[in-house]
């Protein structure tokens, strides 16, 4: 990832989760042996720093707080001590240790980053936001922040502001892959379809091992209706990737658009053969057994489904109209209102138009 | 006769001989000596032949001798074109198609006469493509009287037509509507034809005509090999059919005997008989026994053919079907009048009636909806089944009901439920008891698009998929806009049942729209209420006080089934009534002018009982303050009593009481229940 290196002056990887923009302990290590006096503040620093480095983060820490023992406005050893904190997982003492490290040096933006990741790591949201921008008022040409910013306003479903956030990163740094390909799911999400594929292709360039932007962009093909294209990229996908479940269940799904539905009951039996737990392929095997008019298939696929999530109201909607056509009308009216209550008002629409029970429509009050 | 046999026989022989050698001839050889094998066979030849070759032609006749014959030599190219076209004259026409073929392997012809039964027999077999080449090989056409001379006229119109009806049913044919057709069950149907079937707006009770022996007065019918018409009845038992039943007498007779039509509530049923050129006649049902037939009277019936026919939901318009040449577009034609009036029945114009046949009406008891038979619009063949729906006194194009309910053949007397979800009808599809077939079709609607669901791994530094649902678009809810009421009409004392007079007033109009009975033996009543109106339902007996419900249904307002039993109450001292069509205006007590009918039956009742004593009373629900709940309530019963005091009845037989909230009848937590509160009644406090 590009933004790890531009972070080594700062950073060290402060967890798989939060590797794309990791905070980082800072290196600018100070040359004790040049220096004079005892230098024990220094000398604990760099020790923790080792450590940092080795993994070796309970040493880390005993290392950095021998740094501030020995000197207590040492801001740098806040900012280590923090990240190490928050590769031990411990948030609040990270998020302290930032709060410290600000007090001595008001306006680092590499100090409020470094809070935002931790409250974020915390699952404080907001104050995460409140912090990326403070970083980037600080430092609008930091790209990390930007699509740090962007990522949990997508995650709140901010799929605008996501995208402005985005946009702001690849300004700041225009081969930033990940920017641009999350750039293209704000769009995706926005309905913006063909900017999306523009997007996921751009990512795909720069970085063509990101396989995942294959599918995405194959889902916003879908949605343009070019489907022999994203069928093209279903296959590309699965063909350096062969044991992912939901690759094979999207690919059958794009097969069921496109009426193959001999190639989509393929894709689905495989995606259950990788992940025998993927309700999402036993719901939609179920969709394609309806077509093929394998009724009694279709039921059992749906049921499987809501064995593995009974609260999914697609196999509910799914194993209605299949129990319709195997002429069990008390158990496809239960299904079709099971779907209702669980999200699907349409399941309420076919209730009512096979005449279940309960949907006769209400005979408006007299007065 | 001889001299026809022999004729037959020559024609069979020289045609085999002349044609094609393939071509079996009836002779000794082909016999192999086997005398009385030939002789059997030439036997029924003859017999065949003289039916065939009668004036007119009489080919059910015909056909089982011709039939015996094939058995005895099934490659005789001229036998099975004779098959064939009995067969084509038939009820079960399709059956024509592998004799035809048959005879034009054995003795290929290229003649427009060929071509045309083979296109025929083709077309009634749904082989569209085959069919319209065989139609583009025939030419105009005329013929001789009798079938042996080849008679048979088809005229460059019939022709197009045909092909016109091919490429409809090819069209058709590629998009099946999805019904399931189930055939009614031994119950209903026998090893003899059963068709017509006619059937109550709840789907309780069925009638429909048999042909089967068992009936009282069956007898054979010479011009076929089945029985006379009767008429059988059964009743639903929630899985299945009840064993169906003769009507008997008085409906049944002697002669022809064919159900028409059932009027919503099943209490009056419309009857055929072939007198006068084809009658309509009306049987009412008292308690358990249908009356005797009663003529339609000059205003329906004229001396042509008057056949099918349905009521409209209030009973007041009969739509009927008649082949009168005054008025008519063509063929049999769909007309309407009203029943109790002076004027002449209506034709219903271009919109329904075409230059061809129209035939088996079928009115919804919506009121809005009709079914029917043509052989017009755009038929696949011989009658489809249409639907059409009146809008502002319009009639929408046709609708062909499309394959598979529609074939290549006759398509007619569809009927269906109130709630439209069923509709019933005659076929003799592969699979039945025999013969024409009683079937219950089940619209299941546009196909159910199945859901898929998907997840997106939508952010590259986060590992977790992000569902996605691909929903597919909400689908239209088509159902009947009409709300059935049914229920049982007893005495609320004793709780037997009782024969009502169950008057439909449309309470914004002030005016009884239709009167209705229940039945006298079970009590039992059903009425349909197409949506649109404000009704007021009135109950009445003499010696009964009235019972009165409301049903305010809005334009939009979806198929729904009520059940109400009405107890009705004897005038006793201290009896209460509910008044439910008594409306105010929201808050005050201002009434309505939607009440003033409710209020004149009750000015009546006043005027007819002189020593009647009512206290008028007005409750709400618990919405709002207690006092001014009692208060509003109060004000609305004073208001009943002006009424009635202004139109003449004394105030000293009338007080007012006004109880607020204080005595529910319901629940208040429920809409349903605070509706039931806020009402208006009255109790008799001296008679």
């Amino acid at each position: 990832m590009p933004r790890n290196s531009l972070l080594l002056t700062w950073g060290l990887c402060a967890g798989a989760l939060l590797c794309a923009a990791p905070a980082r302990a800072q290196v600018d290590s100070v040359r004790a042996s040049t220096l004079p006096g005892r230098q024990l503040a220094e000398k604990a620093y760099n020790a923790g720093l080792a450590n940092y480095s080795a993994q070796n983060y309970s040493a880390a820490l005993a290392s950095f707080n021998q740094a501030l023992a020995a000197k207590p406005d040492f801001a740098p050893a806040y900012a280590n001590r923090a990240a190490t904190r928050l590769a031990l997982k411990d948030y609040p003492a990270a998020v302290a240790d930032y709060d410290q490290a600000l007090k001595l040096e008001p306006g680092a933006y590499a100090h409020y980053f470094g809070r935002a990741q931790a409250h974020e790591a915390a699952g404080e949201g907001p104050a995460a936001a409140a912090d990326y921008g403070a970083a980037l008022q600080a430092n609008t040409a930091y790209a990390p922040a930007w699509y740090n910013r962007g990522v949990l306003r997508f995650e709140q479903g901010e799929y605008q502001a996501a995208r402005d956030d985005f946009d702001g990163a690849v300004k700041a740094d225009p081969n930033y892959a990940y920017a641009y390909h999350d750039r293209a799911s704000a769009n995706l999400e926005l309905a913006n379809w063909p900017a999306a594929v523009q997007d996921y292709t751009k990512a795909l360039a720069l970085q063509p091992t990101l396989l995942p932007a294959l599918l995405n962009r194959a889902a916003a093909e879908r949605r343009t209706g070019q489907l022999p294209a994203a069928l093209r990229d279903y296959d590309t996908y699965l063909t350096q990737k062969t044991d992912n479940a939901l690759a094979f269940t999207n690919r059958g799904n794009a097969r069921f658009e496109n009426k193959d539905y001999a190639g989509a009951l393929a894709d689905f039996d495989r995606a259950i053969a990788l992940d025998a737990k993927y309700a999402y392929a036993w719901n939609n095997r179920a969709a394609v057994e309806l077509k093929l008019e394998h009724y009694a298939k279709a039921a059992a696929d749906a049921t499987e489904a809501l064995r593995l999530n009974p609260k999914y109201a697609e196999a509910y909607l799914n194993r209605g109209h299949a129990r319709e056509m195997l002429r069990q009308a008390d158990e496809a009216c239960q299904d079709w209102h099971q779907a209702a209550a669980l999200g699907l008002a349409v399941g309420n629409d076919y209730a009512a138009a096979a005449g279940c029970s309960g949907d006769a429509a209400e005979v408006p009050a007299g007065k | 006769m001889i001299r026809a046999f022999t004729r037959a026989a020559l024609l069979l022989s020289g045609l085999a001989t002349a044609a094609h050698a393939q071509s079996v001839e009836f002779s000794k050889e082909r016999f192999g000596g086997d005398k009385d094998a030939l002789k059997n066979a030439q036997r029924e030849l003859k017999a065949g032949e003289d039916a065939y070759a009668a004036d007119p032609a009489n080919y059910g006749a015909a056909l089982p001798h011709f039939l015996q014959a094939q058995q005895l030599n099934p490659d005789n190219a001229a036998l099975n074109a004779r098959i064939g076209d009995c067969y084509l004259h038939s009820g079960t026409k399709a059956l024509a198609l592998p004799y035809l073929q048959r005879a034009q392997a054995l003795a290929p012809a290229d003649d427009s006469r060929t071509h045309y039964l083979l296109a025929r027999a083709l077309h009634l077999n749904a082989k569209w493509a085959e069919a319209i080449k065989e139609y583009q090989r025939a030419t105009p056409m005329g013929g001789g009287k009798r079938a042996a001379d080849g008679a048979l006229t088809v005229t460059a119109d019939d022709l197009a037509r045909r092909l016109r009806e091919c490429r409809n049913g090819q069209e058709l044919q590629q998009h099946p509507v999805r019904v399931f057709v189930d055939n009614a069950g031994p119950e209903v149907n026998s090893t003899f034809s059963d068709y017509g079937p006619v059937v109550s707006a709840d789907e309780a009770t069925l009638l429909f005509t048999s042909r089967r022996p068992g009936g009282p007065n069956a007898k054979k019918d010479p011009d076929g090999d089945s029985y006379y018409e009767d008429i059988y009845q059964t009743a639903w038992q929630g899985k299945r059919w009840r064993p169906a039943a003769s009507l008997g007498a008085p409906v049944d007779t002697e002669g022809h005997d064919a159900t028409v039509a059932l009027a919503p509530d099943g209490q009056r049923l419309l009857v055929y008989d072939d007198e006068n050129g084809g009658d309509l006649n009306e049987s009412n049902l008292k308690g358990a026994a249908w009356g005797k037939p009663q003529h339609l009277g000059n205003r329906v019936n004229t001396r042509y053919h008057e056949s099918s026919a349905s009521y409209s939901p209030d009973g007041r318009y009969l739509y009927f079907v008649s082949d009168k040449p005054e008025g008519g577009r063509g063929g049999r034609d769909i007309y309407k009048i009203e029943l109790e009036g002076k004027g002449p029945a209506e034709n219903l114009g271009a919109a329904i009636n075409t230059p061809y046949g129209e035939e088996g009406v079928f009115m919804m008891p919506d009121g809005r909806t009709m079914y029917f038979s043509s052989e017009g619009h755009n038929s696949m063949g011989g009658y489809d089944i249409f639907k059409s729906t009146l809008t502002n006194g319009q009639w929408s194009a046709p609708e062909n009901l499309g394959w598979p309910i529609n074939t290549p053949d006759d398509d007619v007397f569809f009927v269906t439920s109130a709630s439209g979800r069923h509709g019933y009808y005659s076929s003799d599809r592969p699979g039945g008891q025999g013969g024409k077939d009683i079937y219950r079709v089940t619209f299941l609607g546009p196909e159910k698009a199945p859901v898929l669901s998907e997840e997106s791994q939508l952010l590259a530094s986060r590992l977790a998929p992000v569902a996605q649902t691909l929903l597919s678009p909400p689908v239209a809810v088509a159902t009947a806009r009409v709300t059935i009421l049914k229920g049982t009409v007893t005495d609320d004392a004793t709780h037997q049942p009782l024969e009502a007079t169950i008057d439909l007033v449309d309470n914004k109009l002030n005016q009884v729209i239709a009167t209705f009975h229940s039945n006298a033996t079970s009590g039992k009543y059903l009425v349909s209420l197409p949506s649109g109106t404000n009704y007021g339902i009135v109950v009445r007996q003499d010696g009964y006080l009235f019972h009165s419900e409301n049903f305010d249904l809005p334009a939009e307002a979806a198929y729904a089934e009520v059940i109400k039993d009405v107890p009705l109450k004897k005038l006793e001292v201290g009896v209460v009534i509910v008044l439910n069509n008594i409306f105010f205006d929201t808050g005050k007590a201002i009434l309505r002018p939607e009440s003033t009918a409710e209020l004149e039956r009750l000015q009546k009742l006043l005027t007819e009982q002189p020593t009647l004593r009512l206290e008028m009373a007005g409750h709400t629900d618990n919405v709002g303050k207690p006092a001014a709940n009692q208060d509003l309530s109060q004000r609305r019963a004073q208001a009943v009593v002006a009424y009635l005091t202004q139109h003449g009845v004394a105030a000293a037989r009338l007080a007012a009481a006004g109880y607020g909230d204080t005595k529910p009848v319901a629940p208040n937590t429920t809409k349903a229940g605070r509706q039931l509160n806020r009402r208006t009644e009255f109790k008799v406090t001296g008679k």
